[in-house]
């Protein structure tokens, strides 16, 4: 008979008084390769931990979405600027030492780590520091760890957010070649482009399991009723310059790194920009000397709606004219905000909302959430709503201000394709407004359609700039 | 030099003691337009020095950092710190003289020779910022009448003066002007922008005086901040380890126990801190602390009259003339204690737990705290005053013993906060000689509500309440929490 790897019998799972799971079976045999999919919120996340729970990492393995490192000293009370301001002391260990100490920990030669680094497009990374990572790169980081460890069974949750093309395409054969060699896989993803070798998939319902044949049977989110854009979001933002952003031949590096070399750039004035690159190419950084964030803006050639930076404006001059999202933003967020105080804080550009707000704001933000179906949610705290729900809190928090530039990093990242197109829907029609937007995304599928231009980044020069 | 404190008349001494006033928000309406377009040079790039500066300079302002040649050419620290977030850096020949207002962000100790290298290259008419006035009122640095002093400080540790401003907020922050040094009348005005410049002005400023922040600084540093969470902890791991407590158990408890504790502390004060005992062991502990109370009532008193004779500074200044002897000596013999060289055992301990099982450190956090807020106020200092320099730092200095432990929070904080930790210590100890033989497992070790019923008398629980709820120290501090709501947990666990 064959041996179980994993059997999960009767299990109750509660979350605060939420049923997640109830009277749950599940027997996983070595030889099967999972995939979960179906709705968000149906307990996914919860089902993927509890398995590794107490089990021996070489047995069961689980790789979260994003895991949150700490420093030296154990702190993990980070912002999402960190990795620009530079500071001799207090540092996190670099991603070669964390490998190094993973590798210790379970057994493991490095050798066997090489080729997983190269596939991902990671090794140029071993002497960046965590800080320094982008979520792209934890992201690889985090993968390289349990693909290089090989357990019995590994989990892993969204395996393919913010991924590059080719590196996604690599984890994709790394995936079958390590199921072949005997690891069982269960991957939480609802992405429709996967590894040969998965062969069973399930969703959880009403919390219990219920495999299906394909991944087309799997349940989808209702589709989202196309609410009117708000009237304070149809009106044209204003702009004193027609130059939004110029960057004159600027490089940043740290000691000898070089992250951008010889950069230049204009945006005029409602212009719609996509910027692409694969993971490390530069794209945050970049885009964070647009945004106040960067330290070295004030000793490039950048210059801002008009100004250039170091001429007495001070950051919050520059962020009350742009509304940003970014993967780093989201994860490194203020944990106590509910998602009507994240929407607010959009107003002061705050990360969480400390001042009073307005009449005419409230108004604005009741109507917002209401566009984005977040109303019944309002009074919850962000980090306990699904990363959908999260995310389109804090795309109502970007554009709230109807701000003259938008910049857009990766917003669909964990939206499935219903809420991915509703939401790149919205910036076209906003955009039509004359917005200006820079707008990050991997993949043509997943960008508005309102896009004129494109940047090419590839490790941290401008390869490619067309006009499409 | 004369300590400047004691040259004043009595009426003089109370009025800048007594000076304490909490701003209000529409005070900083002008932003930092005083400094708009003035050239500002931060003498010092540590943890202070940098974050200030960032801040300052993301406010819009025009920011240099003046260090000492041997750094520069050494390429050290705080050079490496300052170039490499893209600062102009130069010696204090070439930057100082050029400087509207000069800022003096580097540690106590080197504030004398500091002060004597920078002021005769300073320009006529300029101004000089501190951000601790033990210079000017204890070794009674004398500065040129026609440079305006001014003081901003921020209450948390540099690193958090720069993650709340990027968060949109800020750090509560005390200002002060030097009466002996404002010939223009911009003293106000200077610290004041400075202060919106770092974001304080989000968070609660404080309009306080060099001689307020000084002796109420030196009083809670020594006593409730460093001294007491040392004593408490040495203590309580000892005790735990004598009456048979796994070690590496106690070691996790007491390094991580006064984090969690006094997060409780930081968000509900005193009384929100016992809220989170049983009924039955808040009354225990509001009787332990009682005890506590009385026993080291004498030792902070004796603490604050020598921070106010000038007793305090004179002996530390001999030792720092003596070449360190004794701090040296103490600091080394922190890093041989029990609880130091036992690490933290690998077991969960949950956050309930920390209050069930360590009775007696929120019993020690609450005596302490109390005491040294009423020992202050006693000797003229403002309820204002004495909540920073007590309650409100509580919690930072025990994050630091979360991180690693007491030779390492002696190691964050200044020489000035250490030797007087030190003093208290070793006078404290023995003090509680007594009180220690009587405390048995249920308030360090185990858990205080095990093979109890939870049952309580109404009328005396009402009391211990009504006791806690009103000592003044919740009164100012329901009103200076408030302005700091949305201030973040710090933590490790």
């Amino acid at each position: 008979m064959k041996q179980p790897l994993v059997q999960i019998v009767q299990l109750n799972l509660q979350y605060a008084d939420q049923v997640v799971l109830s009277d749950f079976n599940w027997t996983i045999y070595a030889g099967e390769n999972w995939v979960i999919g179906g709705k968000s919120g149906t307990g996914k996340t919860s089902l993927a931990k509890t398995i590794a729970e107490d089990k021996h990492p070489a047995h069961v393995y689980y790789v979260s979405n994003w895991y949150q490192f700490t420093n030296l000293e154990g702190d993990r009370n980070f912002y999402y600027q960190q990795r620009y301001n530079k500071f001799q002391t207090n540092d996190t260990l670099t991603v070669y030492a964390d490998l190094l100490h993973f590798g210790q920990k379970h057994g493991l030669d490095f050798a066997d780590a090489e080729p997983i680094l190269e596939a991902l497009g990671f090794q140029n990374c071993k002497d960046t520091q965590l800080i320094e990572l982008s979520s792209g790169e934890h992201k690889k980081l985090q993968l390289v760890q349990g693909l290089w460890l090989r357990p019995k069974l590994l989990i892993i949750d969204e395996p393919f957010t913010g991924l590059d093309q080719q590196s996604r395409v690599n984890l994709l054969d790394i995936f079958d070649k390590i199921a072949e060699m005997g690891t069982s896989l269960i991957l939480v993803t609802n992405e429709e482009n996967l590894p040969t070798c998965i062969n069973r998939f399930a969703e959880i319902e009403n919390g219990k399991l219920r495999v299906v044949e394909h991944p087309a049977d799997f349940s989808k989110d209702a589709r989202r009723n196309k609410k009117p854009i708000p009237y304070f979001l149809q009106q044209a933002p204003s702009f004193t310059n027609t130059s939004v952003v110029e960057l004159r031949n600027v490089s940043v590096r740290y000691g000898d790194k070089v992250v951008l070399k010889n950069v230049n750039w204009k945006i005029n004035a409602r212009e719609k920009w996509l910027l692409q690159g694969p993971n490390g190419s530069g794209k945050s950084t970049l885009l964070s000397l647009l945004n106040g964030d960067h330290p070295q803006a004030y000793n490039a050639d950048v210059w801002l709606f008009g100004a250039k930076r170091g001429s007495g404006e001070s950051i919050w001059d520059i962020k009350e004219k742009v509304g940003i999202i970014s993967p780093e933003m989201h994860w490194y967020f203020d944990q106590n905000a509910t998602v009507w105080h994240t929407i607010a804080s959009g107003f002061y550009d705050s990360i969480g909302w400390f001042l009073e707000v307005k009449y005419e704001e409230k108004k604005r933000i009741e109507q917002l959430l209401d566009f984005f179906d977040l109303l019944p949610y309002k009074n919850q705290l962000l980090r306990t709503l699904p990363l959908g729900k999260q995310r389109l809190a804090l795309l109502a928090r970007t554009i709230i201000k109807n701000p003259p530039l938008l910049i857009l990093d990766e917003p669909c990242q964990g939206l499935d394709v219903a809420q991915t197109n509703h939401f790149n829907a919205v910036v076209d029609e906003l955009c039509a407004n004359g917005n200006t937007l820079i707008y990050v995304g991997h993949y043509e599928s997943q960008i508005p359609s309102c896009i004129e231009h494109r940047l090419l980044l590839e490790k941290g020069e401008v390869v490619e700039e067309v006009t499409i | 030099m004369a300590n400047y404190f004691n040259t004043l008349p009595l009426r003089e001494q109370l009025n800048q003691l007594g000076e304490a006033e909490f701003m209000d928000s529409a005070e900083f309406s002008d932003g930092v337009n005083a400094l708009k377009g003035k050239k500002i040079v931060i003498v010092g790039c540590g943890a202070q020095g940098l974050n200030q500066g960032l801040n300052l300079r993301d406010s819009g302002l025009d920011v240099s950092y003046a260090l000492r040649k041997e750094a520069i050419e050494q390429k050290r620290d705080s050079w490496k710190n300052a170039t490499d977030n893209n600062f102009a850096v130069g010696t204090y020949e070439e930057l100082i003289p050029t400087a509207d207002l000069v800022i003096n962000l580097t540690p106590d100790k080197q504030h004398t020779s500091v002060i004597n290298a920078v002021q005769p290259l300073m320009k006529q008419g300029a101004a000089l910022s501190y951000s601790h006035g033990f210079n000017i009122v204890e070794e009674g640095m004398q500065i040129r009448k026609d440079i305006t002093v001014i003081m901003v400080a921020p209450k948390c540790p540099g690193s958090e003066v720069r993650a709340e401003y990027l968060r949109g907020f800020g750090v509560p922050t005390l200002i002060a002007v030097h009466p002996e040094n404002d010939p223009e009348g911009k003293g106000w005005p200077y610290a004041k922008a400075y202060c919106v410049g770092t974001g304080g002005h989000r968070a609660g400023v404080l309009k306080s005086s060099f001689v307020a922040e000084v002796k109420s600084d030196l009083m809670g540093e020594q006593t409730i901040l460093c001294g007491l969470l040392q004593t408490g902890s040495i203590l309580s791991f000892d005790k735990m380890v004598e009456k048979g407590i796994d070690a590496g158990y106690a070691s996790k408890l007491v390094q991580y126990g006064v984090e969690v504790i006094t997060e409780a502390l930081k968000h509900g004060g005193v009384s929100g801190m016992l809220d989170r005992l049983s009924n039955p062991a808040k009354i225990k502990a509001f009787q332990v602390s009682e005890e506590l109370k009385d026993i080291m009532r004498p030792l902070f008193q004796k603490h604050q009259d020598d921070i106010m004779s000038g007793e305090f500074s004179k002996t530390m200044m001999e030792d720092w003339a003596n070449g360190d002897a004794n701090l040296l000596k103490w600091r080394a013999e922190t890093g041989e204690t029990a609880f130091e060289k036992t690490p933290a055992g690998d077991v969960k301990i949950s956050e309930q737990e920390y209050f069930d099982n360590y009775l007696l450190m929120v019993a020690f956090v609450r005596a302490g705290v109390e005491l040294a807020f009423e020992t202050m106020v006693e000797a003229g200092i403002k309820p204002e005053s004495a909540y920073y320099e007590s309650l409100h730092e509580t919690p930072l200095i025990a994050n630091t013993i979360a991180r690693k432990k007491l030779f390492e929070m002696n190691r964050v904080i200044s020489d000035t906060a250490e030797y007087g930790c030190y003093l208290f210590d070793q006078a404290c100890k023995p003090l509680l000689t007594d009180f220690m033989k009587k405390v048995d497992t249920d308030l360090v070790g185990k858990n205080f509500n095990e093979g109890k019923d939870g049952s309580v008398d109404n009328v005396q629980l009402v009391q211990v309440n009504e006791i806690l709820r009103n000592h003044p120290v919740e009164i100012v501090g329901v009103k200076l929490r408030q302005a700091m709501t949305a201030m973040k947990a710090i933590k490790t666990v």
